[in-house]
């Protein structure tokens, strides 16, 4: 089943404010990155698992190098859903 | 050099903070009870933290900056709620000692967290979720099953740049904490010291294995209705798990002068030996050997202890070893000091315990009492002069705090009240 891109984009605002409470729900946009948020390097890898366990998806780690931003990661959840 | 006590912090199952505690331990206060489940024979009983509420407790330390809470909440929102206790109570220690007003460069500041295998209960949580998606265990675990975080994590938001780990010896943890925290100070590699009593985090499997040994009261069949943690009593069966964290800010006297810090006790001795054993039997040789040391190296008789803060995990054997070893030390003086288990009001609060029953015995020098100890009715001994019924009024200038480790881990800490300090009755 492919899922909506919106959806997903969903699931990983979801994570990122949960991993990042502070934030204003606006900040996070399809155009940012999690580094330019706020997110470490523990935060960036957990909003990945957590997403990935919402969405039931299995993602190589390697795979997830050529994220550069959230429009990527979404693409990349996106083509494996 | 002299190492003083400038700050003190604690969440336990009747305080969640070192005021609270106070008030507790003058009621007599219990926070043990039965616990749901358990019922694959492990223990039946705990004195466990109610409601603990990180951003809350965080919120409640209206005497730090706001920018510290805040970070402090950043910091660990999503950590297990071990560490989170172990946070506030640095924090009110921290905030106790005053160092967010006066402070030692950051590099001059050190922690040590006392204990070891602290996270196995957050282990055990996980590892359904592995079982069914490896994938799906978070990087965060990696870094939150260690007990290191708990120092990582702490000096992040204390910004705490000296030296800093985690040190242990069992049930003694938090006394070998203090005696390393307070060595850290003297060697002069630090002015301070944050020694923090790790909360433990047992798992299931552990508290069972407690139980097979033979370690635990109220375990197995048992009624929980029915059993009671009773240090010193003939009916003793065993120690009650306790959850709790304590933190107390050791210093040189000079930076606490230098710094306009109160002064809340001087650690005037301390003594940690092994017994050379991997077993859990205690050791009369070993107990009577560090208590005399401690004496010893604060230059004090044992006529001059006020107060013993015992070890006392209501084990049988564990207690009448150590009433043999206080006879032995303290001879024809016996009837002198005071003696009280505090883990009879909070259980056994593992690593955490030696640091808690030091912020125990300061509240009790400095306020002048002793708390009295629960569920004693037909002590085991007649010789000690332990405490019956009520708190007593108590006018104590040194106290000796015992805390002794499966493995054969015998320490045993003596505490000053400041010779200036008046005694505070409440």
């Amino acid at each position: 089943m492919t899922m909506n891109e919106d959806d997903i984009f969903t699931t990983v605002k979801t994570n990122v404010l949960a991993v990042l409470p502070d934030l204003d729900p606006d900040q996070v946009t399809m155009h940012g990155t999690l580094t330019d948020l706020g997110a470490n390097s523990v935060d960036r890898a957990d909003v990945v698992t957590m997403t990935m366990e919402d969405l039931g998806l299995v993602i190589p780690i390697s795979e997830f190098q050529e994220v550069h931003d959230i429009a990527s990661l979404v693409a990349l959840l996106k083509r494996h859903s | 050099m002299k190492v003083v006590v400038t700050g003190m912090g604690v969440v336990c199952s009747v305080a969640g903070s070192v005021p609270e505690f106070a008030v507790a331990l003058r009621e007599g206060r219990c926070g043990i009870e039965p616990v749901e489940g358990d019922g694959d024979g492990g223990p039946r009983l705990a004195a466990t933290v109610k409601d603990f509420s990180f951003p809350d407790a965080v919120a409640a330390l209206t005497g730090l900056p706001e920018t510290l809470r805040q970070e402090a909440v950043r910091a660990a929102h999503r950590s297990p709620e071990a560490l989170q206790m172990d946070l506030v109570s640095a924090m009110q220690a921290y905030g106790d000692a005053g160092l967010h007003d006066t402070a030692p460069a950051a590099d001059r500041m050190g922690i040590v967290v006392a204990g070891h295998n602290l996270s196995s209960g957050y282990v055990q949580q996980m590892f359904p979720k592995y079982q069914d998606h490896p994938e799906y265990v978070p990087a965060s675990f990696a870094l939150q099953y260690m007990d290191t975080d708990r120092v990582g994590r702490i000096s992040q938001v204390l910004g705490i740049k000296g030296e800093g780990y985690t040190v242990g010896g069992a049930s003694a943890s938090g006394n070998v904490g203090i005696v390393n925290g307070s060595r850290l100070v003297e060697a002069g590699a630090v002015d301070l010291c944050l020694v923090v009593g790790a909360t433990t985090d047992l798992s299931p499997m552990e508290k069972r294995g407690f139980a097979t040994l033979g370690a635990v009261a109220g375990a197995g069949t048992d009624d929980p209705e029915h059993v009671r943690c009773r240090p010193f009593d003939v009916r003793h069966e065993g120690f009650v798990p306790g959850q709790g964290s304590a933190c107390v800010v050791l210093e040189s006297e000079e930076s606490a002068r230098a710094r306009g810090a109160e002064i809340l006790a001087e650690l005037a001795g301390y003594d940690l030996k092994l017994s050379a054993t991997s077993l859990p039997e205690p050791d009369e040789d070993g107990e009577a050997t560090v208590m005399t040391g401690a004496m010893e190296m604060a230059g004090v008789k044992p006529a001059q202890i006020g107060y013993v803060n015992a070890h006392a995990t209501a084990t049988p054997l564990g207690d009448e070893i150590e009433v043999r070893a206080l006879t032995r030390v303290f001879g024809d003086d016996i009837g002198t000091p005071w003696v009280n288990a505090t883990k009879g009001l909070i259980g056994h609060c593992m690593c955490a315990a030696g640091v808690v029953e030091a912020v125990a015995s300061v509240i009790q020098l400095r306020d002048g009492f002793v708390h009295p100890n629960l569920n004693l009715r037909r002590p085991i001994d007649d010789g000690c002069r332990f405490v019956r019924g009520a708190a007593q009024p108590a006018d104590i200038e040194y106290a000796l705090s015992n805390s002794f480790g499966f493995g054969g881990f015998n320490t045993s800490i003596v505490l000053r009240r400041p010779p200036h300090a008046s005694v505070r009755h409440g």
